[in-house]
């Protein structure tokens, strides 16, 4: 019955098996991508010209499509001219994944073809920074916000309706505001992910906060806890490993609002650099520009969670309903804790 | 009713020394005292009564248990003690004060630990001690004692989950009386244990009830546990819930296991099975008989 192995209602794989599976996710669609971009007969609908021979519109380095250069190969060899050359390509729009690979690096060091253009590494340095600050600046007064609206019924009252309406409205359209009133730099920006985190921000952590145990609140109740002593010593840190992990996620979505933020006013950071690549055609670096995101957000979030574990010893057991949201959180090193004996 | 209850004493014969003991405790002060307690359900047009009337007093330093069937409202009585919930009538007065919410001066253990996750076993038992403006080192220091007390100086620096059930319950415990409580109410404290942890947990219990000036109100299903731990035992009824009896245990201290085969346990154990579970009238004649078919009847 090896299926059951791998396939076990609910059960844990051994660690040897989740890894495989973890590598293989990654593999499987870059072996596809390698198998499009390698073998020959693969789709690969271009024929890219070599030598033109007798065809008027034919020149070097042209890419034509499949159909055409056959039609005018047959209409040169019935009249007896030379024959242009070629092989069969795929699109300029999707580059083979060594040459996106290579881009990785060469991205980095191929110089900006505008004078006042940015290098590579300073475009996702200013993305960085606005993210950064639209993040901190939400999580500065979210957090805050949040945690009153999930301890106290007056301010989830007197708040949370409007900020439920509020989180419908899509922060792209604030854009074109955002810039009457902050100008066209990283101002409007910085508000756009700002709006597009802020009201979910206090939704969720209000949440969080609402499910710390009533059990919890009531003993330390019986031990003389009350008022803000009470908010601060159980409520918070009842609830701050939880809204730790919420931000981890809520830093995602920053992450997806940035590429519309940075469209706003004068393009800038990654979006701009991706623009700009897209426009030279060069797409080995539009993809090696998009990878990029895709790593630095994946990193910090592990970068993330590997500080959680640090700082949030009492969570190293997985006793939380909403300890780790991803799957390689388990595939993490667990720190085992030396178990004393049992009563 | 059988031949056995015959043979056994009354259970509220005392023996001499039992005797002396229960005239010794009235003489103490009344600690706490509970008077025509109710709690209801519901606003206008449909009240539930969970209990009503309930009225009795606790002398300092008495062992008492709270059984009943499921419904008569004891844990409620023990959360409006705690100042956790609130009567609709009555009043508790601890040392002649009324009662208004919660306050460190009654203790209290939930069958779910509730020890803060966040917090390691000796920051568990130093919170009390700080909300009640007591500077780090003198907390630290008397936390200290309270765990050596119940036997667990080694895990000090453990996290609550690093523990077992007991290990835990024995931290509970410690928190709640290093906040120096007049009373420790005590919610079916180890009834997520396993009967041997159990077993020790009870034992432990008594030993630190004999070292520490504590009251101890004790709600349990179980009625060894009752019969084993509590001076008097206070039995509810339902519907509404009130006091059946308020039983002064025959068995004599220092407890121990042995005793359970002593008349005294034996005839008091059965007066407790009769209250709570009381014997269900079955009219045998009138059970429905249950018809039975044969499949081969409805085969053509």
């Amino acid at each position: 019955m090896a299926h059951r192995d791998w396939l076990g209602l609910k059960q844990e794989l051994p660690g040897n098996r989740r890894l495989m599976l973890t590598l293989f996710s990654f593999l499987a669609p870059l072996l596809l991508w390698s198998a499009v971009s390698y073998v020959p007969w693969l789709w690969h609908p271009l024929v890219h010209v070599t030598v033109p021979g007798d065809v008027d519109y034919f020149t070097d380095d042209m890419d034509v499509p499949r159909a055409d250069y056959d039609r005018e190969l047959a209409k040169v060899k019935a009249a007896g001219g030379t024959v242009p050359e070629g092989y069969a390509v795929n699109p300029v729009y999707l580059p083979p994944p060594h040459k996106v690979a290579l881009a990785f690096y060469t991205a980095f060091t191929t110089e900006p073809r505008l004078p006042n253009e940015p290098w590579l590494h300073e475009s996702l340095a200013h993305s960085i920074r606005t993210i950064c600050w639209g993040f901190f600046i939400s999580s500065l007064f979210g957090v805050p916000l949040g945690i009153m609206c999930g301890t106290y019924r007056f301010f989830s009252r007197l708040q949370e309706p409007f900020i439920e309406f509020f989180r419908y409205l899509p922060a792209p359209a604030f854009g074109a505001l955002c810039v009457a009133i902050l100008g066209i730099d990283d101002g409007p920006k910085i508000a756009v992910i700002f709006i597009g985190t802020f009201f979910q921000q206090v939704l969720v952590i209000a949440n969080t906060v609402r499910k710390v145990d009533p059990a919890l609140i009531e003993a330390s109740q019986t031990l003389g806890a009350s008022g803000w002593k009470l908010v601060r010593r159980v409520v918070i840190p009842a609830s701050i490993s939880d809204i730790y992990t919420d931000m981890r996620i809520l830093l995602g979505w920053a992450w997806t609002y940035l590429i519309v933020a940075e469209i706003v006013g004068t393009m800038s950071g990654i979006t701009y650099f991706i623009n700009q690549q897209a426009r030279y055609r060069n797409f080995d670096n539009v993809y090696a520009a998009i990878m990029m995101i895709g790593v630095i957000g994946f990193s910090s979030d592990l970068l993330l969670a590997w500080i959680g574990r640090i700082i949030f010893p009492w969570k190293r057991k997985a006793q939380s309903s909403k300890s780790a949201p991803s799957w390689w959180a388990k595939l993490l090193p667990k720190k085992t804790s030396p178990q004393p004996s049992q009563a | 009713m059988s031949a056995k209850e015959s043979t056994l004493p009354d259970y509220r014969d005392l023996a001499p020394e039992v005797a002396t003991r229960f005239d010794r405790i009235r003489q103490r002060p009344v600690l706490l005292s509970v008077q025509n307690l109710e709690k209801k359900f519901g606003t206008n047009g449909s009240t539930h009564t969970v209990f009503d009337g309930i009225t009795l007093d606790i002398h300092r330093r008495e062992f008492i248990c709270v059984i009943g069937p499921s419904g008569c409202g004891k844990s409620t009585f023990i959360r409006i003690v705690a100042g956790l919930d609130e009567a609709t009538g009555g009043q508790i007065l601890l040392d002649g004060k009324a009662v208004t919410g919660p306050g460190h001066d009654r203790g209290m253990v939930f069958q779910g630990y509730t020890l803060f996750p966040w917090l390691t076993v000796k920051r568990n038992v130093m919170f009390g001690l700080e909300m009640r403006g007591k500077d780090k080192f003198t907390a630290e220091n008397e936390a200290r004692q309270w765990l050596d007390m119940v036997g667990l100086s080694k895990v000090e620096d453990s996290y609550p989950h690093e523990l077992s059930g007991g290990m835990k319950q024995r931290v509970a415990i410690a928190r709640a009386l290093a906040n120096e409580p007049r009373i420790l109410i005590m919610d079916e404290p180890f009834a997520a244990l396993d009967a041997q942890t159990r077993c020790q947990m009870q034992s432990y219990l008594l030993q630190i009830w004999k070292k520490v000036d504590v009251t101890i109100l004790f709600i349990t299903h179980d009625l060894e546990e009752a019969a084993y731990l509590a001076d008097r035992i206070l039995v509810l009824g339902t519907n509404p819930g009130r006091v059946v009896e308020f039983i002064e245990n025959p068995v004599p201290r220092p407890r121990s296991p042995d005793q359970f085969v002593e008349p005294a346990y034996l005839s008091l154990k059965l007066r407790l099975e009769e209250l709570i579970h009381p014997p269900v009238e079955v009219e045998e004649d009138k059970l429905p008989m249950i018809k039975l078919t044969n499949a081969g009847d409805d085969v053509e």
